[in-house]
């Protein structure tokens, strides 16, 4: 009972840490990852440029760009409007800094 | 700025989160900006594009349902046609774009695994005084590679699609050779010169800048590759032109509401049909991209047509 439990609330956790409503996952608390086959054709649709696959985010990413395109339920998506900027810093938009 | 310039990918660096998706849009030139037509509506591309994904959304649980009502199960045919074109032998790359549902898919993977066998049964027959040990290896060589390295990637825009096709591999059996991208036909997420064949059945109507499409098709294919094409076509014959006319405003958004409980969509869909271009323009469309040996068969008096060209 216990371990359940335990297993459970650890699967939340899981959940809870690897981004909560991006929709990571409809059904499955584990992310399903990159099938490894895919990385042969796979580029970024914008620069189409080699992109490095990173286990941890479960992500495809574009450093050049600063782009990674998520992967939900095992597919890639490679939509350039769905992508998340990696960069924490983007430099301020002209104009908005002006008194 | 003339870094800028050189690479205007480089200027997604300069914007900000929110303004990923503008900026998106003016470096691919896809921006909302010009008219284009949804069915016989006039609408921008943004809003073309939006629609269209609303249709797949909401068709995707029925479309096979439908597609078998609709066309008296005859779409089945024209697929295996397709394929039967395509011949594909064991080590084909197939990108099958805009191919949700993953009938051009499972169609190609039999396709190829029956090809795989005649060779192996043949190998069998040539090599008679066998040691059991090496047939039964031959077997598991069978077992392990059954499509000898061949591999196809389905990719579509709309989830929706996708997630039914994936279930439907799942359910059938499908795994080995087969995967799934969600991704955009007019930027494709491919590196170039990568695939043996770029098949679009079903889908090239409802992308909204075809000539970005064809440009991407030849851009991922192998030089040698070959571009296939399935696509509701128009009908030369004027008596069998009206029948279809009146079947297809009459009775599919009819079917649609009955079955999907969705009559504008297949209204979009009739409609769509009728905007595409026809045979001889959509031909020249297709040598504008660079392929070669460019080709069309009509099937049922040009109700569809498979278009064929090469990268040579």
């Amino acid at each position: 009972m216990l371990r359940g439990s335990g297993r459970g609330a650890a699967a939340v956790l899981r959940r809870w840490a690897s981004g909560g409503g991006q929709g990571s996952g409809s059904g499955s608390a584990r992310p399903q990852p990159l099938e490894p086959s895919l990385l042969r054709f796979l580029v970024c649709p914008l620069s189409k440029r080699p992109l490095r696959y990173e286990e941890a985010t479960n992500e495809l990413i574009n450093e050049e760009l600063g782009i990674a395109y998520p992967i939900i339920d095992g597919i890639p998506n490679m939509i350039p409007e769905a992508a998340r900027m990696t960069r924490k810093n983007p430099p301020p938009a002209e104009g908005s800094k002006q008194p | 700025m003339a870094a800028a310039g050189l690479c205007p990918c480089r200027a997604l660096l300069a914007c900000r989160g929110g303004a990923l998706r503008a900026l998106c849009g003016s470096v691919r030139g896809l921006a909302a900006g010009p008219e284009t037509h949804f069915g016989f509506q006039t609408v921008t591309e943004a809003e073309r594009r939006e629609k269209i994904y609303k249709v797949f959304e909401s068709v995707a649980k029925k479309y096979d349902v439908m597609n078998d009502s609709m066309t008296l199960g005859i779409h089945r045919v024209w697929k295996d046609i397709l394929v039967h074109k395509m011949n594909p032998s064991p080590g084909t790359l197939l990108l099958d774009v805009a191919g949700g549902t993953g009938d051009i898919a499972f169609r190609f993977i039999n396709y190829v695994r029956s090809i795989r066998e005649r060779q192996l049964q043949r190998k069998l027959k040539d090599h008679q005084n066998l040691s059991w040990q090496e047939i039964s290896e031959s077997y598991q060589e069978d077992k392990s590679k059954s499509l000898g390295d061949s591999q196809v990637v389905v990719c579509d825009i709309n989830k929706e699609m996708l997630k039914v096709g994936k279930q439907k591999a799942q359910h059938l059996g499908y795994s080995e050779g087969l995967s799934w991208v969600l991704g955009n036909a007019e930027e494709l997420p491919f590196d170039d010169d990568k695939f043996d064949v770029y098949t679009i059945a079903f889908g090239i109507r409802n992308v909204t800048r075809i000539d970005l499409a064809l440009e991407e098709a030849y851009r991922v294919l192998k030089p040698g590759g070959r571009f296939l094409c399935l696509e509701f076509s128009h009908v030369s014959n004027p008596l069998l032109s009206r029948l279809y006319d009146l079947y297809s405003f009459q009775v599919i958004p009819v079917l649609g509401e009955v079955i999907a409980g969705d009559w504008k969509s297949y209204q979009y869909l009739v409609e769509s049909i009728r905007r595409f271009p026809p045979q001889e323009e959509f031909k020249a469309m297709i040598e504008d991209a660079g392929f070669f040996k460019v080709d069309y068969q009509n099937l049922n008096s040009g109700i569809v047509a498979i278009h064929s060209g090469f990268k040579l």
